[in-house]
């Protein structure tokens, strides 16, 4: 196990190396920099105003050197400082994190009940109605853009219903009830996709273990179909559906930028994107690798969790 | 719903939407008498918008964002009313010298900034001096030489030559007066606000919201009469208008024109629709292939069928409009001078087109900005009527910061453009089109214009002035730098417990001094 980790690890370190390379390159390859977002399209700026804002940025000088000072401070732990905000980036990363993780974890705590759930259902009810339901919803599920879900959430709503979730942002810890009622829509957009996958997962395996002959002697033992269904069948159709459910989280952590944007909440989705637009370059690359990392142990966890599931997973 | 036209200086009344062959007939209350109300003080403000400010310094940063919001928290030595006229706002009153190099300007006496400093004519000088060291916006100041306190409470400006457009730039978007000690404290003025204005800045969670709080001694007395005010930032507009239909916030200013029949009918919604100081136009690089041909560019303006860009662009609310938009009153061709222009002509285009050896036509690139609503649905209505004259104008969409470089490096054939607009015709004109001393950004060259141009600059007189922008005017429509397309009306909605707020013909947030909310 040890060394399986100190493999894994060592993996992620050289995958973050190039990481970092890809993402400082792709910012750059975008034609235009925060020069000329500050500048606008309605000024007189003077080529020397130019020059002394880029130098003042760093961007005079070439991208190896601009590279290797963002690395450097990396490797020191900083992660460097917003141009636009003038705030470390750090703290604009922690400030917003909960937001996103909390969105995260509802969406992915959707995903699996409504998923799994379904998933079961649809397979012990193979070719009936309601498997024939289950599968034209997972569809659905899968081709709806949360983007255009979300926004016909919020129309609907707010027409027929006069409701919508509050505009202002409440943290959890100082009113849970509102920071509940913010959360439900976001997380049931960002979920829906992810519990198709779970959904369709859960039910290709389930049927792969129902149709098992330690299946077939649990029943001819006389047990309960329930304690089939949830003791002996689901717990061996976990794998597959953890590993799906441990990769749309990393989708998820994506998925955020969209639905954090469409429904104005403050996490680190909504962060990367304005950064983009302004091209604040410190504070997208920085929280680009910070999302990488996090992505990166996730799949780790996801993987460690196998041994566990499975006491027949070895890793040498 | 009502409609109010409270700063609409002609109403888009029944005669000029049949003109524009506008649609919405129905969807134009009359005009509600405006009952006085005595205002309540107290309560918080919410407003909306989909953009944040990308910084705050009122010298440093050039976007509208910046702009709209500086007068919540700055006050300028002269403010423009929503009818477009000067008034004394920092400054009591002024006088010109008889060579006119000179303008002396008297200091309201008490003014507190927000640090509880008295404004002084140094504040003053202190202000202009950094806008001409490190300011973009001293272009708008260009004719003055300096600015010199004559008093404590008293300030000249020295000019160059005699500088007719200085009331303007004063009153524009670079004018706002700033303190040494805010300078001092925080370095620049992008994050934090040190002014006189009626609001002070609290909290700036980028991306989330500004708040700000009532100024208390602010040199209006009464006025603010909230407590504190939100600015929150929702960047789709579809979830504005819910959050307006659903009283969660008291007001917004809808950017896509279109929203507005998704809201009309809200009996708990006030409808504000005034005319805007900007205008949607369509750029032509004049040093690129054809177009340099003036007679290209003419064929271009008669093919295009103003009437029917503005129907899709902005739902047919606003109005065609000459160079001067219709605020600009003083300045205004009469209708019948200008609007013949627009008629379109497509068999003069092509002859036009023919005489320039282009009868075959020829393909440009028609630049979008993806996230401005009038460029995007304009420009498809743009190309399919340039089609009909042989053009093909292939749409391109750039992203703001790219479109941003090359215009700055005049690197386009054609591009959607939207102004907020200026005051004065020479702010107006003389920048933009000034073959040498301007940005020139269509990169053409009318020497007869340049020189009216300077002469329009140096004159005080108002008659002889306007007669000279008369003549700037009928000569842009005839040889065609850019295409003027429409004035989008400017559209606010508010619920209806808010009286008193008032949009201005600049969209800058003017409106919430004297707002109020009723049943706090």
């Amino acid at each position: 196990m040890a060394r399986y980790l100190a493999v894994r690890l060592y993996s992620m370190a050289l995958t973050l190396v190039g990481l970092t390379v890809l993402i400082f390159l792709m910012l750059r390859l975008i034609p235009g920099t925060v020069v000329e977002q500050m500048i606008g399209a309605d000024a007189i700026a003077s080529p020397a105003m130019v020059e002394q804002l880029k130098r003042f940025f760093g961007l005079d000088q070439p991208w190896y050197v601009q590279y290797s000072r963002w690395v450097g401070h990396l490797v020191t732990g900083d992660l460097g400082t917003s141009w636009r905000t003038g705030k470390p980036v750090l703290s604009l990363i922690l400030e917003r994190l909960p937001v996103t993780i909390e969105l995260t974890l509802f969406s992915v705590a959707f995903a699996l009940v409504l998923g799994v759930a379904a998933g079961i259902v649809s397979a012990i009810r193979r070719d009936q109605a309601i498997d024939n339901v289950t599968r034209l919803s997972t569809l659905l599920g899968l081709s709806v853009p949360v983007f255009w879900q979300g926004t016909m959430l919020i129309l609907f709503l707010s027409i027929y219903l006069r409701w919508m979730p509050p505009v202002v942002w409440v943290d959890f810890f100082a009113d849970p009830r509102r920071n509940l009622t913010i959360m439900v829509l976001p997380a049931v957009c960002l979920g829906t996709a992810a519990a198709a996958n779970v959904a369709r997962t859960t039910r290709a395996c389930m049927l792969d273990v129902l149709g098992s002959e330690y299946i077939r002697t649990a029943a001819a033992k006389g047990l309960a179909s329930r304690a089939v269904v949830l003791k002996h069948a689901l717990k061996n159709a976990l794998i597959p559906i953890v590993t799906v459910a441990g990769l749309q989280m990393g989708i998820l952590l994506g998925g955020t930028v969209v639905v954090e944007e469409v429904f104005t909440l403050p996490g680190i989705g909504r962060l990367v994107l304005w950064s983009i637009y302004q091209r604040d370059y410190p504070l997208t690359q920085s929280t680009i690798l910070f999302i990488a990392v996090l992505f990166m142990a996730i799949n780790l966890a996801v993987d460690v969790l196998y041994g566990i599931l499975d006491p027949r997973i070895r890793y040498g | 719903m009502s409609t109010s036209h409270a700063d609409h200086p002609r109403g888009l009344n029944r005669r000029d939407v049949l003109k524009a062959g506008g649609l919405a007939l129905g969807v134009l209350a009359a005009p509600r008498a405006v009952h006085a109300q005595t205002p309540k003080p107290g309560g918080t403000l919410v407003s909306a918008q989909t953009t944040e400010a990308t910084g705050l310094d009122p010298q440093l940063v050039p976007a509208l964002s910046r702009s709209r919001r500086a007068p919540l928290m700055y006050s300028q030595l002269v403010r423009f009313d929503p009818d477009m006229t000067p008034r004394g706002e920092l400054a009591e009153s002024w006088h010109t010298s008889p060579d006119g190099l000179s303008w002396t300007f008297k200091l309201r006496q008490g003014v507190k900034f927000h640090d509880g400093q008295e404004l002084t004519s140094a504040d003053v000088k202190f202000t202009f001096d950094r806008l001409f060291d490190k300011s973009p916006g001293k272009s708008d100041f260009i004719a003055v030489d300096k600015v010199e306190p004559s008093g404590k409470y008293e300030v000249k400006f020295l000019t160059k030559e005699p500088f007719a457009g200085l009331l303007a730039a004063l009153g524009g978007f670079w004018g706002f007066i700033i303190s040494e000690a805010g300078i001092k404290k925080h370095g620049d003025l992008n994050k934090a606000a040190l002014g006189t204005g009626p609001f002070m800045l609290e909290d700036w969670k980028v991306e989330q919201q500004m708040v700000f709080k009532r100024n208390p001694s602010f040199f209006r007395k009464g006025q603010p009469y909230v407590d504190s005010l939100v600015l929150r930032t929702i960047p789709d507009e579809a979830n504005i208008v819910a959050a307006l239909r659903t009283g969660q916030i008291h007001h917004a200013f809808i950017e896509d024109n279109k929203n507005f029949n998704l809201l009309k009918d809200e009996k708990t919604l006030t409808a504000y629709r005034s005319s805007r100081l900007g205008y949607d136009f369509l750029n032509i690089n004049a040093s690129r292939g054809p177009l340099k041909d003036v007679r290209v560019r003419q064929a271009i303006s008669w093919a295009v069928d103003r009437a029917q860009i503005m129907r899709v662009a902005a739902s047919g609310f606003g109005r065609l409009t000459a160079p001067a938009t219709a605020p600009m009153k003083q300045w205004q061709l009469p209708e019948e001078a200008w609007m013949k222009y627009y008629k379109p002509d497509v068999d003069r285009a092509k002859k036009l087109m023919a005489e320039a050896g282009q009868a075959n036509g020829f393909t440009v690139k028609l630049g979008v900005i993806p996230t401005f609503p009038t460029m995007v649905s304009g420009a498809p209505v743009v190309a399919a009527q340039l089609k009909r004259i042989g053009i093909t104008a292939e749409i391109e969409n750039v992203e703001y910061a790219v479109w941003i470089k090359r215009w700055l490096a005049k690197d386009f054939d054609m591009t959607m453009n939207t102004t907020p607009g200026y005051a004065d015709p020479d702010t107006a004109f003389f920048r933009a089109l000034h073959s040498t001393k301007g940005q020139n950004w269509n990169s053409w060259s009318v020497p007869d214009l340049d020189g009216l141009l300077e002469e329009g600059r140096r004159t005080l007189d108002q008659a002889k002035r306007k007669a000279i922008y008369d003549r700037v005017q009928i000569m842009i429509l005839e040889n065609v730098p850019h295409l003027w397309l429409f004035s989008a009306d400017t559209i606010d909605f508010t619920q209806n417990t808010v009286k008193g707020f008032r949009q201005h013909p600049t969209t800058l947030l003017y409106g919430f001094d004297g707002a109020w909310i009723d049943r706090v």
